[in-house]
């Protein structure tokens, strides 16, 4: 369960991460672990090479998701705390875009919060990525969110 | 087959592809596009009037008309209703939020 006193730390930034500060914020006394997943700007997309990263997100909405996340894992692993900071806006090449720290009592439980985390970020959390090259842009190949189930056949949209 | 066609030609005109209303009441709708459908669009919000109960499908229909490249990404989106996924037939009521949402790719 999330400490009441010192809940979880859940943000959409615009400027740098502070990672240290989201790392001070879930460790405590009881814990034996802090296990943190840093997702940097790669430099390069498709075999092409990547100048920058432009992030948008419907925020309302992805911080609602992300709060989802930190319930789940709660729910699923026994861990302390989570921090998730996911950043917004152009990025330069490895600079941290999102960055998740995550404390137990014992590592296993850490490690496997950490992972549902970012895996879970990347294919329900709305946020989006537009890809910058030399020679144009594009937005990223994304993964499809689970749709909820149609409760009657649903019809292309005519064309 | 042809009973169906026209059966489908009335629900269409009733309003399932068309926001034109038919019906005395009427949603106003907060809709949201974001990522390449925005660039489609040409603008990330709008506010439209549709039949009370009228499906997400048949206010994405409204946009894909206007705009056929949008239609084409039909197949690759999906939509929200006051922040949560939602199927496409999920009816729509006055001060709903809808968005399309590409594939997402944060991290």
């Amino acid at each position: 369960m999330a400490n009441l006193l010192q809940p979880d730390l859940l943000a959409l930034v615009r400027d740098p991460i502070d990672q240290a500060a989201l790392i001070q914020h879930v460790r405590a006394a009881e814990d034996g672990a802090v296990v943190t997943f840093d997702g940097t700007v790669r430099n390069h997309s498709h075999g092409r090479r990547t100048l920058y990263l432009d992030y948008e997100a419907y925020e309302s909405m992805a911080l609602g998701k992300i709060r989802e996340i930190a319930a789940q894992i709660h729910e699923k692993f026994p861990i302390h705390l989570v921090a998730i900071a996911h950043r917004l806006g152009r990025l330069e090449i490895g600079e941290t875009s999102v960055f998740i720290a995550v404390s137990s009592a014992h590592r296993p439980a850490a490690f496997d919060a950490c992972r549902f985390a970012i895996d879970t970020l990347k294919g329900t959390v709305p946020i989006w990525k537009k890809e910058y090259f030399e020679d144009g842009a594009v937005w990223a190949d994304g993964e499809m969110p689970p749709a909820p189930v149609e409760t009657r056949a649903a019809k292309p949209a005519s064309q | 087959m042809a009973l169906t066609a026209q059966a489908m030609a009335r629900y269409t005109s009733a309003g399932y592809n068309s926001l034109v209303s038919l019906s005395s009441q009427t949603a106003r709708i907060k809709v949201l596009f974001f990522g390449r459908l925005k660039e489609i669009v040409g603008h990330a919000e709008d506010s439209v009037e549709v039949p009370d109960g009228a499906p997400i499908e048949a206010l994405f229909s409204h946009y894909g008309s206007s705009h056929p490249e949008l239609a084409l990404f039909r197949a690759s989106l999906v939509a929200s209703r006051n922040q949560e996924f939602a199927a496409w037939s999920t009816p729509l009521h006055s001060g709903d939020e809808v968005a399309f949402l590409p594939p997402v790719s944060g991290g």
